[in-house]
């Protein structure tokens, strides 16, 4: 495996012994801008074969997200579908207790109307109970009243004397046995 | 070979036939064009992550129908990039030294956006010549001055470049035939002179470079005026 340094040994010593390469300026030029030349190779080489090589990679890895992403996204529909298919079972439960709840709000109208009749009835029937015992009682009044006066006009003056004097009678009698 | 300061600047000739053809397209070889692959390989997506911030850069400023002209700009930068590159290896002949090939491109370039500018927007064009303003007495001389500094711009593009890298190659030249005579006589003088090389190289990297761009960018500033 030393085959090509020694051709390459042998041919340079052969032209420069012979003076078919001759050293001249162009030589120390040469030697110049070929150290530059593969300083900078050495150094920073494998750092711009890498950014190449990221270069690359970002722009696969971008067309890949986007594949990506359009997967993600499938994939999220398909979960989303799913669930409403699931939800389409459950609909029947749903119907069942909207259903209850309306007749059980129709029932307790039905029931609050009921009371409010039942109500209103009650109030005409007392209204007309205390019509009556109220006629009833003016006409007591009316008669207790018709009666004390007729009463009192067939007083006549001898009864009054009389019961007077009997009150007396009475009312010394009673103070006779409170004293005693 | 003995050779004298200047061999390196004559025109290539391999028996008698001119080999300028080639050594001006050769670096085209070099840069591998895109085919219609999406993942490249190394050099590709280096080459594009090079070239693109350019383009982007050069064509910002320019209107959509300045937009045209970012193919042959961003071509002529990679040929003056890598012409300029490889004329630092050694017994290169840099076509880019040669005042007539720098010429060639920059007086059709300018000219076209001169002409362009000419064309379309008369008014504009013309108008460039009298920065905003300007005192009313100056307004003769300063139209003189402006037409002088419009005039000699393509001259301008082209010498730069010539003298940059034709002083850049000399001086490289110079400073190794004094380190090689040096070696016998003085060898630490030969050693510090080899330093001076080595960052003179380092520079002439960075010229060749920054020349390139700077060709560029200066017809892109031009045809922004004009387009």
């Amino acid at each position: 495996s030393s085959g090509p340094y020694m051709l390459g040994t042998g041919l340079l010593l052969y032209l420069l012994s012979k003076e078919i390469y001759v050293i001249n300026h162009e030589t120390v030029a040469a030697a110049s801008i070929l150290s530059v030349i593969i300083y900078c190779i050495k150094k920073y080489g494998a750092d711009v074969a890498a950014f190449a090589d990221k270069l690359n990679e970002e722009k696969v890895a971008k067309a890949l997200a986007v594949k990506n992403e359009a997967i993600e996204h499938l994939q999220t529909a398909i979960e989303e579908e799913k669930k409403e298919q699931w939800r389409v079972e459950g609909r029947s439960y749903l119907f069942d207790a909207k259903r209850n709840n309306i007749a059980m709000l129709l029932e307790t109208n039905y029931r609050e109307r009921l009371l409010t009749v039942y109500n209103e009835v009650k109030k005409r029937l007392d209204y007309q109970v205390a019509l009556q015992a109220l006629k009833r009682q003016k006409e007591q009044d009316h008669m207790i009243q018709w009666v004390e006066r007729n009463v009192v006009q067939s007083i006549t003056p001898q009864q009054q004397k009389e019961s007077i004097a009997k009150c007396i009678l009475d009312l010394k009698a009673l103070s006779k046995s409170a004293q005693a | 070979m003995n050779l004298s300061f200047f061999d390196q600047f004559t025109s290539p000739c391999l028996l008698g036939i001119p080999l300028i053809a080639i050594s001006m397209l050769f670096p085209s070889l070099l840069i591998p064009y895109s085919d219609n692959r999406w993942i490249t390989n190394r050099l590709s997506t280096l080459q594009s992550w090079f070239l693109n911030p350019i383009t982007k850069q050069l064509m910002i400023p320019l209107n959509k129908k300045g937009h045209k002209w970012a193919l042959i700009l961003t071509s002529l930068t990679t040929l003056l990039l890598m012409i300029n590159l490889l004329g630092l290896l050694p017994y290169t002949f840099t076509p880019t030294t040669q005042l007539s090939m720098n010429m060639a491109l920059a007086f059709p370039l300018w000219f076209a956006t001169l002409l362009t500018g000419l064309r379309n927007q008369p008014t504009i064009s013309l108008g460039h010549l009298l920065p905003e303003g300007t005192p009313a007495i100056l307004i003769p001389t300063l139209i003189l001055i402006e037409t002088t500094s419009l005039l000699i711009r393509p001259l301008a593009l082209a010498v730069r470049l010539t003298a940059n890298l034709t002083a850049g190659h000399l001086l490289i030249q110079l400073i190794s035939t004094a380190a090689t005579t040096l070696l016998p006589i003085m060898p630490t003088i030969s050693i510090l002179t080899t330093t001076i090389l080595l960052l003179l190289t380092i520079l002439e990297v960075a010229v060749a470079m920054i020349q390139a761009y700077v060709f560029v960018l200066l017809l892109s500033l031009y045809l922004q005026e004009n387009i």
